[in-house]
């Protein structure tokens, strides 16, 4: 009895003392919704252990039962990487517009936007040499990304046009004019997606031999975790960050402690566009070599999933994107092994985000009976 | 050409309208709604659900679509409940709520669907058969010249919503919870000093809205197609936001804005019809809507007064 | 209707908590039917809590409440209101986009039926209304929309708000802090009327002049504890001060004559449009010295605080200009003004002054965080933060749980105001903007701030005050502008215009001399 209060009286400690809280909170919401998910895959009927497993095997965590020749753990371990590439990206643009009180929602336009314009400039000139053609890709990416960013930001501070709105409106209209110039100039006609672009230009190494096995790799998987380090320096070290925080934390403070409040926000949904950029060119000209027409990847509204779950803390978002990346690259597998639907992978994303949204009252309420606690003891 | 352009503008106007109603409602009362479109999308869902289940034990042809109405009104209001909860009792902040709850409806129905196809159907399918809408036309009204296309071939949920637009209007300009319900959205403070609940009032304006969105989802549901799929995630609900945000938070502004989205869309697809141009084009018409709300949004925001208290969220120890 | 009890309200040993505070210890308070009683006390000695339980809004950790001769136990506002208790809020409850008559039926509003549905009655009501109001002497027109109406017509749609729910017993929080003097005479004058009328009448103030002018008794109230019930025909404001306070303290303000040097600040024509296109600010001129307080009278809502963020640098101006030492800076941005050497206290602290989710640390430097030693190629010296933090803190006596790392908005009000008048006053700037510098301060406080904005202006500072408070006006300033409906409407030498003449202008009065 008493040491089962202590054990209740632990777990509030964890949860409730702030100092901890960025990382027991997230870690707890992961907890509840893992539960939530293993009811749901009960009452359908299966087996949530193995449906777990099945997860877990899928993204190259734990080893398949058996392997095609040149296949094995690694190579389902580099396409989760692969995949998570730019799911970092992405949810690093929500997390750094986040900071600043801007809510990008438009992250899967930018994606798009920056891969079609990426694809049908240097994707499809298979002469150009790779050394030139990758980081042209991803500077061209950066850079459409950063206006199609850009542009929302300019509706907010010159028309005063909500950014959820206008990125939605924007999200949209990308979708149907592109399909339109997929449909009509660039589409395979067996697949109905767009041309597969060249290797040349492709920044995932296709079927490279390591050892034994036949891999991709992920030329900008490293270049996105720098980027996270980097991005977590300018947010929290540097006065261009601390100018940031301040704005989204009390524009009007910000406004009378002399920042410069529009010019800052214009540049936080440039940045945030760059970064949706390189997610859509290490997406669509990476761990794809194809555009869907008509349709935006849901990476770009999962990493707003992601960020949240990061603490949109550009460290913590490179382990939220790891796990929700492992959960939508294990789904497949799961299905064949577990016999549980593929959309469940979607579902837990969302039972996720759920519980990751409820995370300020959750840090609060641990907090406040914390304190009522510690006031009786 | 004419008739069409009215005949489609109305049956994408009115459940347009509807849904921006409900928007009206949850932000009237001081609740941010992005979350129309979750809301509208599993009304449907719950619709669609029953809609299958009846018409798979039942072999009557004319299984009672009207009931699919109510049915899915009252999933939209239990879906909307969920989100009432985050941003009401747990007070989280409302556009992520919002957002969440997008997420959420997506992969929530898209799975059910699924299994429950799988489980109860015994077919891999991710849509529910729902069924044809009833569609009439006013005798004598409709051959009148220009104006004929208001009153001919018309769905009969659309003049459901006519009603539910006098109804609505009259709750929220006319009673005391409509009242009661401004008045939170102005300032909360002021309505706890009357002695009214404030969250109370909320909570039912939020499950209002998704009863609302769900009526919306499932008219979309019969006009897209005899479906319910994912396809019904097609924006509606963000562009009834842009509808509610031009119209000014008020009803007969949203209802006007409704209307000219409605036109704008029937009417790009019957000139890209008459130039017999080719399918993919109608992907840019698709764009029309859209492309119309920003350049609304760019010209009409700076005058637009948002309730004053919309996105606050009610703490009422904090005075 | 005489009834057996003594007393219409008895609070019986009220005890009530919040964490880390006792707002009521242990209070006892009787209140006669008919009476005006006053209840005295500094900010947070526990008076509008007190209030709060007796309308509903608290309950009480422990005590009783006894109504009429009876034990009553009120759980809501609502409950109250059917005991015939109303309260006007320090801070109104009104619905910006109602009308009169719609707030003040807001909650128990009146139905008819029209073709079988219910549906509130306004129009039928505005009568009714306009017949309440003839009677109190509070005219007001019913279906204006509370957005256009000023405060003190703001206050009185409260007032008929009590008297509308037949209200027997009305509390009145902090009443005048908004009021000219005109106004306060004329608030002070209805109290007497609606106690004519036979109602009881709770007043929440801690100035001491009102409740001499209409109070019958008078409960004083310090760090939640009752510390006397006086009758105030009797006892002198000095004594009630003092009991106020708990100590001896010094109700006027020493303050020599200044020496005012060269211009620092010239505002010439300035005209201000709001965000609606309207003009709030009329062709206002004038000019600010070295070593002088300027200050600008008014009412709230006139324009004044209009200026003082014009200047600043937060608002635009239509037209007119702005000089600061002889270079014009109408269109600088705001750190360019800061600077050239301006400093601003703003009226709204925390919205405008400080950023409540970031430590003390970086809220003490929030103008300078972007300099050396601050910064050095834009990163961060936290070092550098925290000991000019610990500095300030030091220097300026501000108080906070866990020093520099204190994140702000667990800090109190006073406090926060202390962490902003020194990061203001530490940028040692030429020009001092104050607006409501010692707003929801304690008396103590009160007398420091004022005491330290003269001690500024002595070293030679140009200081802006715009204040609502009448008494800090005339107790600080060395030249006095007043301005009324976004006009200055004259502007004059501290001791060449007395209380009367500033309150006629603050009116709009026309001054015949000019």
């Amino acid at each position: 009895m008493n040491n089962n209060l202590k054990n209740k009286n632990f777990l509030l400690r964890l949860l409730g003392d702030p100092k901890y809280q960025f990382i027991s909170i997230p870690i707890f919401a992961i907890i509840c919704s893992l539960i939530v998910s293993a009811i749901i895959i009960l009452i359908v009927g299966q087996n949530p252990l193995t449906a777990y497993k099945g997860l877990m095997q899928g993204a190259g965590i734990l080893a398949k039962d058996k392997y095609a020749s040149f296949q094995g753990q690694p190579t389902d371990f580099m396409e989760t990487l692969d995949k998570m590439t730019p799911m970092l990206f992405a949810a690093l643009a929500v997390a750094i517009a986040l900071r600043a009180g801007l809510f990008n929602i438009g992250v899967s336009g930018q994606m798009l936007i920056a891969g079609f314009v990426a694809t049908i400039t240097i994707g499809y000139s298979r002469q150009m040499s790779p050394f030139l053609a990758k980081p042209l890709v991803a500077l061209i990416g950066m850079i459409i990304g950063a206006l199609a960013g850009g542009l929302i930001g300019f509706f907010k501070i010159k028309f005063n046009i909500n950014e959820v709105v206008s990125s939605i409106m924007l999200n949209y209209i990308y979708q149907y004019v592109f399909s339109y110039f997929i449909n009509t100039k660039y589409i395979d006609p067996v697949t109905r997606q767009s041309r597969n672009i060249g290797a040349n230009a492709r920044l995932t190494l296709m079927q490279m031999e390591i050892g034994s096995y036949k891999m991709r790799i992920p030329i900008f998987f490293l270049v996105a975790i720098i980027v996270a380090i980097i991005l977590y320096f300018f947010m929290n070290r540097t006065s261009q960050g601390l100018e940031i925080s301040s704005i989204g934390f009390n524009s009007d403070a910000a406004q009378y402690a002399g920042i410069d409040v529009n010019r800052r926000l214009l540049h936080v949904m440039l940045i945030s566009g760059a970064l949706a950029g390189l997610a859509g060119v290490t997406y669509y000209l990476g761990y794809q070599p194809s555009i869907l027409p008509k349709s935006l990847s849901s990476i770009g509204f999962d990493s707003i999933a992601v960020s949240l779950l990061g603490n949109n803390n550009p460290i913590g978002i490179i382990f939220s994107s790891f796990l929700i990346t492992v959960i939508d690259r294990g789904a497949t597998y799961m299905r064949s092994a577990a016999g549980v639907e593929q959309e469940i992978a979607a579902l837990m994303s969302g039972i996720i985000l759920l519980f990751s949204a409820m995370g300020v009252y959750m840090r609060q309420k641990f907090a406040a009976l914390l304190g009522k606690n510690r006031m009786r003891g | 050409m004419l008739n069409n352009i009215i005949i489609d503008g109305l049956s994408f106007a009115l459940p347009l309208l509807i849904i921006a109603i409900g928007g009206i409602y949850s932000e009237r009362s001081g609740i941010t709604n992005l979350a129309l479109e979750g809301l509208l999308g599993f009304g449907a869902f719950c619709g669609g659900l029953f809609m299958a289940f009846l018409s798979s034990s039942f072999t009557a042809a004319q299984v009672p679509v009207y009931l699919s109405l109510i049915v899915a009104a009252l999933g939209g209001a239990l879906y909307a409940s969920l989100f009432a909860v985050l941003c009401v009792v747990f007070k989280a902040n409302q556009v992520i709520s919002g957002v969440v709850i997008n997420i959420l409806s997506v992969a929530l129905t898209g799975f059910l669907t699924r299994q429950i196809n799988q489980n109860f159907f015994n077919q891999p399918s991710d849509k529910f058969q729902i069924g044809v809408f009833p569609r009439v036309s006013v005798p004598f009204l409709k051959d009148i010249p220009v104006l004929g296309g208001f009153f001919s071939n018309f769905y009969v949920f659309e003049v459901i919503i006519l009603l539910l637009l006098a109804i609505t209007w009259y709750l929220l300009y006319k009673t005391r919870f409509g009242m009661h319900l401004r008045a939170c959205g102005d300032n909360p403070q002021s309505v706890d000093a009357a002695g009214i609940e404030v969250n109370q009032v909320r909570f039912k304006a939020v499950l209002i809205s998704g009863a609302l969105s769900g009526i919306g989802g499932m008219c979309f549901a019969y006009s897209i197609s005899a479906n319910f799929s994912p396809t019904v995630y097609m924006g509606a609900g963000f562009l009834a936001i842009a509808a509610l945000i031009f119209g000014n938070w008020r009803i007969m502004p949203t209802f006007v804005a409704c209307l000219i989205f409605g036109f704008a869309r029937s009417a790009g697809n019957e000139i890209g019809k008459a130039m017999k141009l080719s399918s993919s084009f109608f992907d840019l018409t698709m764009t029309l809507p859209y492309v119309l709300t920003l350049l609304l949004l760019i010209f009409f925001s700076d005058t637009n007064k948002a309730p004053r208290a919309l996105g606050e969220i009610y703490d009422k120890g904090k005075r | 209707m005489t009834e057996e009890y003594d007393y219409i309200i008895e609070f019986k040993n009220i005890t009530k908590k919040f964490p880390g505070v006792i707002a009521n210890n242990d209070v006892s308070l009787s209140i006669r039917q008919g009476e005006i009683f006053a209840l005295l006390g500094e900010n947070g000695a526990g008076k509008s809590t007190l209030m709060s339980i007796l309308f509903g809004m608290y309950e009480p950790d422990q005590g009783e409440i006894w109504l009429r001769g009876e034990k009553v136990k009120i759980n809501s506002p609502n409950q109250a209101t059917e005991l015939s208790i109303g309260m006007v809020h320090q801070h109104f409850k009104l619905v910006e986009n109602f009308t009169i008559t719609e707030n003040i039926v807001l909650g128990i509003e009146p139905q008819k039926s029209v073709l079988g549905l219910p549906i509130v009655d306004i129009k039928g009501t505005d009568q009714k209304i306009k017949d309440l109001s003839h009677k109190y002497g509070l005219d007001v027109n019913p279906t204006d929309l509370i957005e256009d109406i000023n405060v003190s017509t703001r206050q009185r749609v409260e007032i008929l708000k009590m008297l509308y729910r037949e209200a027997e017993i009305l509390i009145f929080d902090e009443p005048t802090a908004m009021l000219t003097p005109q106004e306060i005479e004329f608030l002070l004058e209805i109290i007497k009327n609606l106690q004519a009328d036979g109602k009881t009448i709770i007043l929440i103030s801690h100035k001491l002049d009102e409740i001499k002018q209409v109070a019958d008794r008078c409960a004083v109230l310090r760090h939640g504890e009752l510390i006397d019930i006086l009758d105030v025909k009797t006892t002198s404001t000095q004594t009630m001060a003092n009991l106020m306070v708990g100590k001896q303290i010094s109700l006027s303000l020493d303050k020599e004559k200044n020496d005012p040097g060269k211009t620092v600040l010239e505002v010439d024509n300035l005209v201000i449009e709001n965000e609606l296109g309207i003009e709030i600010v009329h062709d206002v001129s004038f000019v600010i010295r070295t070593g002088e307080i300027f200050s600008l009278a008014g009412v709230s809502g006139n324009g004044q605080m209009e200026i003082a963020d014009a200047i600043a640098g937060l608002i635009p101006v239509k037209s007119g200009k702005i000089k600061f030492e002889q270079t014009e800076i109408t269109d600088f941005s705001v750190r360019d003004r800061t600077e050239l050497g301006i400093s601003y206290i703003p009226e709204d602290r925390q919205r405008f002054g400080l950023i409540l989710e970031m430590p003390l640390s970086t809220n003490l430097a929030l103008k300078s965080y972007y300099k050396e030693p601050f910064s050095r190629n834009h990163i961060l010296q936290d070092r550098v933060f925290l000991d000019y933090s610990d500095q300030l803190i030091n220097k300026f006596d501000i108080r906070s749980g866990q020093g520099s790392a204190t994140i702000v908005r667990s800090m109190s009000g006073g406090n926060q105001q202390k962490a902003i008048i020194a990061r203001e006053i530490d940028l040692d700037s030429k020009l001092l903007i104050f607006v409501q510098p010692t707003r929801g301060l304690d008396i103590g406080a009160i007398q420091a701030v004022r005491e330290r904005m003269i001690a500024e202006r002595d070293k030679g500072k140009a200081i802006l005050l715009v204040s609502l408070e009448l008494d800090e006006i005339m107790s600080c300033s060395d030249r006095i502008g007043v301005i009324y409906n976004g006009k200055l409407q004259r502007v004059s030498d501290a001791d060449l215009i007395s209380r009367e003449e500033i309150g006629e202008a603050m009116m709009g009065v026309a001054n015949n001399e000019q």
